[in-house]
């Protein structure tokens, strides 16, 4: 290959990647600059960047979208589940990986198997389940489903870490008189901080993100998270783009954010699954 | 597993930490699929009148022309996600492990940037790129010249699978891109050394390397792939709402709208067992094929 040939090559790939990119990114750029534009604005040009950029769009979806309830709701939820579900499932994963006990491969399993179940299929029965027991409707339904669907991937993630922690440190501290539960609180659980972060940041993502159960097991307005406030919004609105916009935005923001701080974490949170696996 | 004795928790103590995670899992996951099965025996609308009607649900679920629509609908999705989720993430893998690439970690942040985002705000954000008038779509053809391609993207019954695929493959390249470069940067570099040694070129390194190294980790890819796309919902929610008729309905959508739509809880339930087994079955025979290719 002469060196004219392999510049236009290497050129050329770097051009690929930069549109690959820009594809992936540009929506959401467009999504931001144009919740910033009047209404008037957007149906003028939907690709101009906006003349005066005004936040009325946002003051709007707070106001009459009735957002701001759905924020907190999301963010209620989200936290409960984040909490919970690092809680039982580092315990859980703390005796699996360091105890002999009756059924202790049977329940791993049950665990694993737990990420192969399609969720989607328990929708209606855990619909009706609901509706016998009277948990339909309620500030905290979601976070039920919400944990346990966690779960599986919180004992995959902690117990195949915990093995990796070194038992002597632990043995020490009961010997010095230290009670389990100390132990594991005080020892064991600072040890996990690695992993455990990466834990909070996927559950946060997988419980502020859910639709599904969030669209069948809440009805009253008052309760219901972001992505369902959304599809309510757009209803109502149909026609006022900026606004949906400026809605959206509001809702993937807190992510992006996140995402931005803790890139690195993020992408290795979302992939933990099936790089370890 | 090491037993020590000094660790171990009294009885009590042993259940507390272990039973709140058992109890949660098996009322939210164990039961549910208990009960699906249960209720698909049964004529129900969700009263108190529930008429056992033995295998009937699954006799008309067979030949349910809807459902295996939707079924055929979301083959279609996982088709297109795996050649071109895991196709072009492999592809940009590669670019990225080479050394002519610039701004590696600008690229692999950015296209990671749809995976996190809520598939409702996705759908949404592509129903508005696929609108008729105020869409980028159609913008983008107008401005290159090309408006004979303007189509109602959403609108056709012939081609809103493929507008309803499209934002799905798109979302989630990041995610596959992400795993492959943890693969291959797993692979030891002296390997590669070697061959150039040898005198592998860019392209010989990849097929006889590369690809055989990652082998398992594509078939992990390919497993999450279908799995995922098994329960492909959200977007298309927002974008079709599964139509028009019911063109874009997939299988999560048919169970959705006949049991919440149509009342018909029995029969939705039926529909729920379908699609676990065939999810189920989906992800045995793609382990068949990829277990084979081994050997």
């Amino acid at each position: 290959m002469t060196n004219a040939v392999k510049k236009i090559g290497v050129v050329g790939i770097n051009v690929i990647m930069f549109i690959v990119s820009l594809s992936c990114i540009f929506p959401l750029i467009w999504m931001l600059y144009s919740s910033l534009k009047t209404e008037q604005e957007f149906n003028l040009n939907i690709m101009s960047l906006p003349s005066k950029p005004q936040f009325q769009n946002y003051i709007d979806a707070f106001e009459i979208g009735k957002m701001g309830t759905y924020f907190w709701n999301s963010a209620f939820v989200s936290l409960l589940t984040v909490v919970f579900t690092i809680l039982f499932g580092f315990f859980t994963a703390y005796v699996i990986a360091r105890f002999k006990f009756p059924f202790r491969n049977a329940i791993y399993f049950m665990f694993l198997a737990g990420m192969l179940i399609p969720i989607h299929g328990l929708l209606i029965p855990i619909f009706v389940e609901f509706k016998t027991l009277a948990l339909l409707d309620q500030p905290y339904t979601l976070v039920f489903p919400y944990v346990a669907f966690h779960l599986s991937m919180a004992i995959f993630l902690f117990e195949n870490f915990i093995k990796s922690v070194p038992l002597d440190v632990e043995e020490a501290a009961c010997i010095d008189g230290s009670s389990p539960t100390n132990t594991v609180l005080r020892i064991v659980f600072p040890l996990c901080l690695p992993v455990i972060s990466t834990a909070i940041i996927l559950f946060f993502l997988g419980a502020w993100n859910e639709f599904p159960f969030a669209l069948v097991l809440i009805k009253s307005a008052n309760l219901q998270t972001l992505p369902i406030g959304l599809t309510n919004f757009n209803g109502q609105y149909t026609s006022n783009y900026t606004q949906m916009l400026a809605a959206m935005a509001i809702v993937a923001l807190p992510v992006v954010i996140v995402y931005l701080i803790f890139a690195k974490r993020v992408m290795q949170g979302m992939t933990a699954g099936a790089v370890k696996g | 597993m090491n037993e020590s004795s000094a660790i171990r928790p009294r009885r009590t103590t042993f259940l507390i930490y272990l039973l709140p995670s058992v109890i949660l899992f098996a009322f939210m996951v164990i039961v549910p699929v208990l009960l699906a099965v249960r209720y698909s025996f049964f004529k129900w609308s969700g009263g108190s009148k529930m008429d056992f009607i033995g295998l009937d649900n699954y006799r008309v679920l067979l030949t349910d022309s809807y459902f295996w629509n939707a079924f055929l609908n979301n083959l279609l999705i996982v088709f297109c996600s795996v050649i071109g989720q895991i196709g072009i993430a492999f592809a940009i893998s590669i670019f990225l492990m080479s050394k002519i690439v610039k701004l590696k970690g600008f690229h692999r942040t950015v296209i990671f940037v749809p995976v996190i985002l809520s598939s409702v705000v996705i759908g949404f954000l592509w129903g508005m790129i696929y609108n008729q008038d105020a869409g980028m779509l159609n913008w983008l053809l107008r401005t290159l010249g090309l408006e004979s391609w303007i189509k109602p993207w959403l609108d056709d019954p012939n081609i809103v699978m493929y507008s309803v695929t499209a934002p799905i493959v798109w979302q989630y390249i990041g995610f596959y891109l992400i795993i492959f470069l943890a693969a291959m940067q797993s692979i030891n570099s002296e390997i590669y050394e070697m061959a150039e040694l040898d005198g592998a070129t860019g392209f010989k390194k990849m097929r006889h390397i590369t690809l055989p190294l990652l082998s398992s980790t594509i078939k992990i890819a390919i497993m999450l792939c279908i799995a995922g796309n098994m329960k492909a919902f959200d977007s298309i929610f927002v974008m079709t709402g599964g139509g028009p008729g019911s063109s874009s309905t997939v299988m999560a959508q048919y169970a959705y709208d006949t049991s919440f739509k149509a009342y018909k809880l029995g029969y939705g339930s039926a529909i729920s067992v379908g699609i676990m087994i065939l999810s189920v079955a989906l992800i045995i025979v793609s382990r068949l094929i990829g277990g084979k290719s081994r050997d």
